[in-house]
């Protein structure tokens, strides 16, 4: 395949991956799905199962409200649509994290609304700045691990569990050499492709998405030749996840590169690998306290724009666009403070409320354009 | 002695304590005491044997609601970028810090915060608003679900022990004071006995007719809110038990005259609304006698070994529980109070409590066979309340019970 099919391919499964967990299944492997954030994809993978995000749906929501009342953050709404009206034949189980009330309850409503052959509740830490979530990260993984052999039959070797690791550490590296492709040269890849491929990630096997990542990497390096002549602007994106992902399409028509970003989906997923270790359920446990900050986990109070603005710098983006998630009440408290920070700094900030039904495309497209307008008049004036 | 002193009505006994508390917190720094924040349901006994005073906000945002503030100081924010669906209490706490508004001239600032997460997670957010704008520490009290699965509660508590340790090392490093477990065997103790009463008093509401409303258990739960762990807490209760017991509950009157239903309520109260509720009830012959959330703060301390129990009593409250359980908790309620008549308040302003409630239902329903009423509002800002909606629904609800009584007294129904 070629760069251009691979990325068709891809970008195929990014957009509807129920094909592609349809032949998993079919090669007898069964899926457990997770919504966001933080579980331990190589456990899961090691013993035996696919491990699946599960990213909500654009489709209509028909069936969720009557199950979540209509403050409940689009999100989790759409990842409730997603398997209670669409595609619950596609999922054997799920381990389910809990970072906010929301989720907290979804998990119970999920329990009782969708009856499935495994279960497990996966407990992260919701602080991160002392020595007992350590603790606590390492016993709960040590918990997931044995509900997992409980559920295959088998033990989860120390081999198989390093396998997975190395491979899932393979894919986040190669995600990385893309991204960092399309720093040096913004037009490489476009914003959709790039996102696309890491949401691809949060679907497929590494062992599947690897092979096509490598071929993409020597592509990318083959066509990585001379300056780029037009002048692009550099953006940093900011939130949890961007959706529905058409956004990325219009910053892509907007004439805008993404070279930064503190997403879930997205930078924060890809970043931070598995180190060596000899005890791997701590290996994971280094793992998780290695990563950016994700706003309903309490970590030092101002971590979450600190490690922003570092990704700003670093990456000489011209300004911010921060995503954030209707009703999402973690976000509505960081946003004002945030808003601050970023004016007192001088970081041109935009804030669009996204809905998993709903583009609104027109009137962000407005709210876009304007604002990068304004970026290229700081250029001009700055 | 206490004795000598003129006898006081708990009323009387409660204001008293209440003002002495705000008088006390607000010249803490004067005398060179320390002020914490913290939440509702928290480990506060650990505050009290360490001489630190601690002041709970969503306390006085349940006064500025009260006194109808809650809008004009959401307002405030809302023009600073923060959102109308937030909590009231942290929309009615930031407001005062906007406005300086407050009906008892406010709260003092904090040294220290400390935020449990068993009861909600916005609390987490709202004092790290707080802790960013004081630039004081903020101590997450980490309590992950209290699931149903013997390993996972055994490791949660060994996790939440951690924490207490932890947050003990942090007050050691703030006011450079050593800790002092004999002194903690002793606060809890005191906790012990006080909540022990304060369940007595709730308890009282399974006597028929009852000798109190929710109104009054919500009016009375804010001693052992913020008083828990000291001795005049005790005190508070045991007045309150036996004044009740001798005005009401020997002389068999109850808190309304024709008793006919009575009610749970699920949720938080609509703080400022209740006395209409009270009064719109009364005239049906209804009464809301109980709901989880005043049981929140009925714990069950053993002082031998404070640091387990603090973590057992505050990683189990309902509001940190699976579903089914916390329906439990609710059908042990409707058992002991003989409960006929279910509001279900879906309150915009609390996520934590609110969000699983229609499958709350189904579970209640299903046990009880008691139709449940479930309305939607918010428990502090009046521009989230209809009232003509709501009265016409829980009108509508009592005249559907009456129907059910009569069907069931000509023997049309089961």
């Amino acid at each position: 395949m070629n760069q251009k099919e691979i990325l068709e391919k891809v970008q195929a499964i990014a957009q509807d991956p129920f094909p592609y967990l349809k032949g998993k299944k079919t090669e007898g492997r069964k899926i457990l799905g997770s919504p966001l954030a933080d579980v331990p994809s190589e456990l899961i993978h090691a013993a035996g199962f696919l491990p699946v995000t599960i990213l909500g749906t654009n489709r209509p929501i028909v069936k969720a409200s009557a199950h979540l009342p209509d403050n409940a953050c689009s999100l989790s709404r759409s990842n409730l649509e997603l398997v209670l009206n669409y595609q619950r034949e596609d999922f054997d189980g799920f381990v389910f994290p809990q970072v906010c009330d929301t989720t907290q309850h979804l998990s119970d409503i999920w329990k009782m609304t969708i009856p499935s052959e495994f279960f497990a509740s996966f407990l992260i830490p919701r602080q991160v700045d002392r020595t007992s979530a350590r603790h606590w990260f390492y016993a709960e993984t040590q918990r997931l691990k044995s509900q997992l052999e409980g559920f295959s039959g088998s033990p989860i070797t120390d081999d198989a569990l390093r396998k997975s690791i190395r491979l899932y550490n393979e894919a986040r590296t190669l995600l990385r050499e893309i991204y960092q492709a399309k720093r040096m040269s913004p037009t490489l890849i476009s914003n959709r492709q790039l996102f696309d491929l890491i949401r691809a990630f949060c679907f497929m096997a590494p062992e599947d998405i690897i092979p096509l990542l490598q071929t993409l990497v020597s592509d990318l390096d083959a066509e990585k030749s001379g300056e780029e002549k037009k002048r692009v602007i550099r953006i940093s994106l900011s939130g949890i996840v961007v959706e529905p992902a058409e956004l990325f399409g219009l910053l892509d028509e907007l004439k805008v590169s993404v070279v930064a970003d503190d997403l879930i989906v997205g930078s924060r997923m890809i970043d931070y690998d598995v180190p060596e270790h000899e005890d791997l359920i701590m290996a994971l446990t280094e793992r998780h306290f290695s990563k950016s900050p994700f706003s309903p986990i309490r970590d030092v109070g101002t971590r979450l724009y600190d490690h922003l603005l570092r990704r700003v710098e670093e990456t000489k983006a011209e300004g911010i666009i921060y995503f954030h998630i209707k009703f999402c009440e973690s976000q509505d408290y960081d946003l004002p403070d945030m808003k601050s920070v970023m004016r007192e700094r001088k970081i041109p900030m935009i804030v669009l409320e996204t809905e998993y039904q709903t583009a609104a495309k027109a009137q962000t497209k407005t709210r876009l354009e304007a604002f990068i307008e304004s970026l290229y008049g700081e250029q001009i004036h700055g | 002695m206490a004795e000598k002193e003129p006898k006081l009505t708990a009323k009387e006994f409660s204001k008293q304590l209440t003002q002495k508390y705000y008088e006390g917190a607000k010249h803490a720094h004067e005398q060179g005491k320390y002020i914490a924040y913290t939440t509702a349901v928290s480990p506060a006994e650990l505050f009290y044997a360490h001489d630190v005073i601690p002041i709970y906000p969503e306390n006085h945002s349940v006064m500025m609601i009260t006194h109808r503030m809650t809008a004009e100081l959401s307002q405030s924010i809302e023009r600073k970028g923060y959102t109308s669906h937030l909590c009231a209490y942290a929309r009615s706490d930031l407001g005062f810090r906007e406005l300086q508004k407050s009906p008892i001239g406010g709260i003092p600032d904090p040294d220290f915060l400390l935020a449990c997460n068993a009861q909600c997670f916005t609390l987490t957010k709202w004092f790290e608003v707080l802790s960013r704008r004081y630039n004081a520490p903020l101590f997450v009290f980490d309590t992950p679900q209290f699931i149903r699965d013997k390993r996972a509660r055994e490791e949660i508590i060994k996790y939440v022990m951690e924490q207490i340790y932890e947050m003990i090392e942090s007050l050691e490093t703030l006011t450079g004071k050593k800790f002092d477990f004999d002194r903690l065997r002793e606060v809890v103790e005191y906790s012990r006995q006080a909540s022990i009463l304060y369940k007595t008093y709730l308890d009282m509401a399974s006597y028929k007719p009852s000798p109190i409303s929710i109104f009054d258990a919500l009016i009375n739960m804010a001693i052992t809110v913020y008083l828990r762990g000291t001795p005049e807490a005790v005190q508070f209760y045991q007045l309150l038990v036996d004044e009740v017991m001798e005005t009401k509950v020997k002389k068999g009157i109850g808190v309304i005259p024709n008793e006919k239903y009575r009610l749970y309520w699920e949720n938080l109260p609509i703080w400022f609304k209740f006395r209409d509720h009270f009064k719109l009830l009364a005239s049906y012959g209804a009464v809301i006698l109980t709901s989880l959330y005043v049981h929140a703060w009925s714990y069950d301390f053993d002082p031998s070994d404070p640091v387990r129990t603090l973590a057992e009593n505050y990683a189990s409250v309902f509001s940190n529980v699976e579903l089914e359980e916390r329906a439990e908790m609710a059908l042990d309620l409707f058992r002991r109070y003989s409960l006929n008549g279910n509001l279900m308040f879906l309150n915009r302003s609390c996520k934590a409590v609110s969000f699983a409630i229609h499958e709350l239902r189904d579970i209640i329903t299903e046990k009880t066979g008691i139709p449940a009423l479930i309305f939607e509002s918010d428990m502090g800002d009046p521009r989230f309340y209809s009232e003509s909606q709501i009265r016409t629904r829980i009108e509508a609800y009592l005249e559907t019970l009456d129907q059910l009584s009569f069907e069931r007294e000509r023997g049309l129904r089961e």
